[in-house]
């Protein structure tokens, strides 16, 4: 299978689904299937019930596509659909939420691609991903994943955009600092 | 070197044919009918009242309904008012004859003061010549 596109999202038959056409939804669950579940199973870490997760969330996109306000958007509603989901299935929605939020850092965020991860690091890094803070680590996989913007990232995980700017900026610390840590390790 | 995205979705490439299985099967589900969306009202098929509803009392429907029930209480206060003023006067005050007894107290009241049924005639001055006017001043 090969890798989405990111913000590919002006292609989307948004319109044509919101009529009901098999077709239209059939491409925008191809077009995120990858993604959703990607997002899901690093947050739950299981497979069957990432893939239940991910069939959920895509009956409740059909039921609920009348409450999409902008076609543009899709793609960051959809995954607020999957995150509901999880926060469901998880019932630690109170855990989550009382995670502390470290204060707002002045400097701007660089881009997904600013991490390069070299394959001796490749396992490293998927362990290092995994002892993230859970909204740190859904904050940084929706920024990995779709390359969705820090506004984006506020709406699907309903945070304000500074405390997502935090989240982010200290999760990227947080991988860089262990990863650096590997390198002299290795060294 | 890869980047944080590339290795997720590799790390995830097995399951691509589970995921497939799962997007035919909704799909399918849509075609059977089994799957439909919610019914939303959209904004064409709105009447004017709910559109009214929708756009001008539910985004500040506290403030309105404050408005309503202080509107509620200046009418009731006012009934009250209302109701109480005529029975107050209807106390106070002697009871109002009717119409044609007071029309035949005005008749007998009026009766002695009738005024004659000849009128005088005007009284006339026989006009003067001007020269009699002028001679009576001057002498």
């Amino acid at each position: 299978m090969k890798m989405p596109e990111v913000a590919d999202t002006e292609q989307l038959p948004v319109p044509q689904a919101r009529t009901g056409e098999p077709a239209a939804w059939d491409a925008l669950f191809r077009r995120y299937q990858w993604p959703i579940y990607v997002y899901i199973f690093e947050l739950v870490r299981d497979e069957q019930a990432s893939l239940d997760l991910v069939q959920e969330t895509f009956i409740a996109s059909v039921k609920h596509i009348g409450t999409l306000r902008d076609d543009a958007k899709f793609g960051s509603w959809l995954f607020g659909i999957a995150r509901q989901k999880c926060i469901q299935r998880s019932r630690k929605r109170i855990e989550i939420l009382s995670e502390d939020i470290p204060e707002m850092p002045d400097e701007i965020e660089a881009g997904p691609d600013d991490l390069l991860i070299r394959q001796e690091q490749e396992a490293g890094f998927m362990n290092l991903l995994n002892q993230l803070p859970p909204l740190q680590r859904s904050v940084l996989l929706l920024h990995f994943v779709e390359d969705f913007s820090l506004e984006e990232i506020a709406e699907i995980t309903g945070a304000q955009l500074g405390t997502v700017k935090s989240r982010l900026h200290y999760a990227k610390k947080s991988l860089r600092k262990l990863l650096e840590a590997k390198n002299e390790n290795a060294a | 070197m890869k980047t944080p995205r590339e290795l997720l979705f590799a790390r995830h490439q097995a399951v691509a044919p589970k995921l497939d299985a799962i997007r035919q099967s909704t799909v399918s589900a849509m075609v059977g009918g089994g799957l439909v969306a919610d019914e939303i009202p959209g904004r064409c098929s709105l009447t004017l009242w709910q559109t009214l509803r929708h756009e001008l009392y539910l985004p500040s429907r506290r403030i309105w309904s404050g408005l309503a029930a202080i509107w509620l209480l200046i009418f009731a206060v006012n009934l009250a008012q209302h109701d109480r003023v005529p029975a107050v006067n209807a106390a106070a005050a002697p009871p109002m004859m009717s119409f044609r007894e007071q029309q035949r107290w005005i008749n007998e009241l009026f009766a002695d003061r009738a005024p004659s049924t000849e009128a005088e005639p005007p009284k006339t001055i026989p006009p003067k010549p001007r020269a009699g006017i002028y001679l009576s001043r001057t002498v």
